[in-house]
């Protein structure tokens, strides 16, 4: 018993020596002084995983400590970007943040997450919503859709109540003056699988998701819910040029915690920034249909104050709001 | 063209990441928290700068490995290293309790391989008529799967039904926490951000399964084993052989059409076939009590799945199940998009993928029965050695599958939870099956109201439709009908 007793004494000494080696202060020349991680709210593989890992391994050279991509799933993201918003703000963890930290706080859904948790570092990458029918389907603008959603209940498939696409559709319908059957499915892919069925009229999800049906020749956009054109699609329009003023997207970026010291969050600004302009992440977010739209901590920070506002209004007015 | 095809595939470097893949795959799949998925979201990186044949084949080598991987630990601990394996500890744990542990894993290692490779020809000679069928599933066929998927409760209830459907019902209550899939209501989260996105499933599997088996162990841990595990033979005999090539076939295609429906994976695969051989078996009620079949037909099934999910990725872009979703992305990441153009512009990549999966296969037969004797050594580490390393397994498995720490209480809770059912006499597989079918079953339900807007005709619409439903009754009414003719 007395073995034991010391066995779990001399454990307990070493492993508590083990995690109080990263306590020793950060300063912004020393950073980063120790391992860091980069949580991902999402699980490993998915695209906001894939789009972590490319850009942390641009990065890796400026971490000589090591620096690895952690999933913590759970909650639509809530999980993952709370643990990451209460994590040590000395820039050891960096979380990937997306649209999620200004749609789940007014759902209803995110447990306490806010957007002014976080001290935004940069936006890495967006995409808008992309109105997209099948082939064969009798409308070939969005004008003809929009018409014809006045006599026809036109069933819309989206990647999840109250996640970024229903909210597309959501927003694009409110916008025309039209309902839509809003279908909700696990994800984007089952949608898009049971639009190639002809199970559902229309999907909002991105144009990267249905990139390679639309290349097929199964399925054609009518549409994408963008400020201005894609570049890698100048034909098709956006809805703002149709008369529809509405542009509503997903987008991922970077933060830390709220009170990292200012000279912390300049050099992870700095490093990341670098990093999303190599060669290796720009080839992998071009070969992956992901666009690149890097913007500062600046203009970052005034978008999602601006995009909170944006879907807060859209969130209450659909009723989706829970409790 | 078929010379490229064999260049491509038969060269060193090729079959050294293939191995490699199975060999990751096999170590993945036996620690439970690891799986299939996860292997290969975690090889995938590695990917990125290889060319596209190795790459995706390394991909598949962890994938076949993994399913087959899980029930080394199945067999072994009562413990599924992967949710694919759940149904083969019905049978499989039997088996290491009479000390034949070394026979069940040569079983289970044959019927993968005859599993595996009956999807490998589905995928090479059928795939582009099979996949017009994952197109064919809208929400009430997926449903009325479901429901179909359900009605296997009554095979592996044990023996009683009753505890059987309890726990199943306790199973499909349990999906019921977390944010609901048609209407975004948080249900039963009790304001706790962990329950938002619901009951984490593997957690509670090693909880009801691995944990409880623990602390089973631990009421006689200081006396020594009685069982002395044979090891000597792998190669099955000539008797489980006949019983094999019986079962993995039919079970293998099973799983490939499984795998071919989007979103039904190999935890479903391997419990369709298992509920199958024992409705077709001439003695039902020995499923469960260790025998061949009870091994065979759920690990010829999950193998089944591998290459019947690349069905639907290969000719249509569209993932039949999580694995083939990653695999989109590994083939997108190398500039390839996958679709019926894939075919007419990357034939000889299509062709390298259907006989790597092959050489996938055999390497999964060849790693596998060589290393079973390696394996079952685990098994000779007394107990009270052994089981706090099952102990230290189950925290970290359950830790490791969302970085969470709450998952590894939910763990602990269903651990304690299974010990007592244990204690009860009640099969906790029901359970599992609830947990994986609940969720589908109502939030297609509910979709399918939804796209009907309202009408229930939505589904008996479709000749889908109506297979589920003769296959439901079939399965739940069949051997009441059967007893009756016996006795005229």
């Amino acid at each position: 018993m007395k073995k034991i007793l010391v066995l779990v004494m001399l454990l307990s000494l070493v492993l508590g020596s083990v995690f109080a080696q990263g306590s020793t202060e950060a300063t912004a020349d020393s950073y980063p002084s120790g391992p860091v991680s980069v949580i991902v709210p999402y699980s490993a593989g998915g695209g906001t995983d894939l789009v972590a890992r490319a850009l942390v391994d641009a990065a890796k050279a400026n971490f000589p400590k090591n620096i690895a991509v952690e999933n913590r799933t759970g909650g639509g993201g809530a999980v993952g970007m709370s643990y990451g918003a209460n994590a040590k703000a000395d820039g050891s963890v960096i979380t990937m943040i997306t649209v999620e930290l200004v749609t789940l706080p007014h759902t209803g859904t995110g447990a306490g997450l806010y957007y002014d948790q976080f001290k935004p570092i940069m936006l890495v990458n967006s995409a808008y919503s992309a109105i997209t029918v099948q082939k064969n389907s009798p409308y070939n603008t969005l004008n003809e859709f929009l018409a014809a959603a006045k006599t026809k209940t036109m069933r819309v498939g989206n990647s999840g109540v109250g996640a970024i696409w229903h909210l597309a559709a959501a927003g694009l319908a409110k916008t025309a003056k039209v309902n839509f059957n809003h279908i909700p499915f696990d994800g984007a892919a089952p949608a898009i699988t049971s639009l190639l069925g002809g199970h559902i009229d229309a999907v909002t999800v991105s144009y990267a998701e249905v990139a390679s049906q639309v290349d097929a020749g199964n399925l054609k956009v009518l549409a994408v819910l963008a400020p201005e054109r894609i570049a890698a699609t100048p034909n098709i329009p956006t809805a703002k040029e149709l008369g529809y003023d509405v542009a509503i997207g997903t987008w991922r970026g970077l933060g830390v915690p709220k009170a990292t010291p200012q000279p912390i969050v300049d050099k992870i600004e700095k490093i990341f920034t670098e990093a999303s302009k190599s060669d290796a992440f720009v080839k992998f977010m071009n070969s992956s249909n992901n666009i690149i739209d890097v913007m500062d901590s600046t203009s970052y920070g005034a978008k999602l104050a601006k995009d909170n506002d944006m879907f807060k209004a859209l969130i209450e007015e659909l009723g989706l709001k829970q409790q | 063209m078929l010379l490229e095809v064999l260049n491509s595939v038969f060269s060193v470097q090729i079959f050294l990441f293939i191995i490699l893949g199975v060999f990751t795959g096999i170590c993945i799949g036996s620690l439970p928290g690891l799986t299939a998925t996860m292997g290969v979201a975690l090889v995938l990186p590695l990917t990125f700068g290889m060319e596209a044949t190795p790459g995706i084949l390394l991909l598949i080598g962890v994938y076949v490995g993994a399913i087959y991987g899980g029930s080394i630990s199945a067999i072994l601990l009562r413990t599924p290293g992967t949710p694919a394996a759940a149904a083969t500890v019905l049978d499989g744990y039997e088996f290491s309790k009479r000390g034949e542990s070394g026979r069940a894993m040569g079983i289970s290692t044959v019927s993968s391989f005859i599993g595996g490779v009956v999807s490998v020809l589905a995928l090479w000679l059928i795939s582009p008529q099979l996949a017009k069928l994952a197109l064919r599933f809208s929400a009430p066929e997926f449903f009325l799967l479901a429901v179909f998927g359900l009605s296997i409760i009554a095979s592996i209830s044990g023996n009683s039904l009753a505890k059987g459907v309890l726990c199943g019902g306790l199973g499909i209550s349990l999906s019921f926490i977390g944010i609901d899939g048609i209407t975004g209501y948080p249900r039963f989260t009790f304001n706790n951000i962990n329950l938002l996105s619901g009951m984490s499933f593997i957690p509670v599997m090693i909880g009801l399964f691995a944990m409880s088996q623990a602390f089973s162990t631990v009421e006689n841990i200081f006396t020594p084993d009685q069982v002395t595990q044979k090891i000597s033979k792998v190669w099955p005999s000539k008797k489980d052989w006949k019983i094999i090539l019986k079962t993995a076939p039919l079970s293998g295609a099973i799983g490939t059409m499984i795998g071919i429906v989007p979103g039904a994976g190999a935890e479903i695969g391997a419990f369709v076939s298992y509920s199958q051989a024992k409705r077709s078996s001439r003695h039902p009620e020995l499923f469960g009590t260790g025998i061949p079949e009870g091994i065979s037909a759920p690990e010829a099934g999950n193998n089944g799945v591998t290459g019947g999910a690349l069905i639907p990725m290969l000719t249509m872009g569209v993932p039949g199940d999580a694995v083939a979703a990653i695999l989109i992305g590994a083939l997108t990441v190398q500039g390839l998009q996958p679709g019926p153009l894939l075919f007419t512009e990357h034939t000889t990549l299509v062709y390298s993928i259907f006989l790597g999966m092959f050489v996938a296969n055999v390497t999964m037969l060849v790693l596998g029965l060589s290393s079973l004797k390696l394996f079952v050594k685990v098994l000779s580490v007394p107990k009270a050695i052994l089981t706090p390393m099952i102990f230290v397994l189950c925290v970290v498995g359950s830790y490791a599958i969302n970085t969470n720490f709450f998952d590894v209480g939910v763990m602990l809770f269903f651990g304690i939870l299974g010990y007592f059912l244990q204690k009860a006499d009640v099969s906790v597989s029901p359970a599992v099956l609830g947990l994986i079918l609940g969720p589908m079953a109502e939030s297609n339900f509910r979709r399918a109201l939804l796209m009907s807007e309202g009408s229930y005709s939505i589904f008996v619409a479709s000749p889908i439709a109506w297979v589920f439903v003769v296959l439901t009754l079939v399965t739940l009414l069949g051997p009441a009908v059967k007893e009756r003719l016996k006795k005229h």
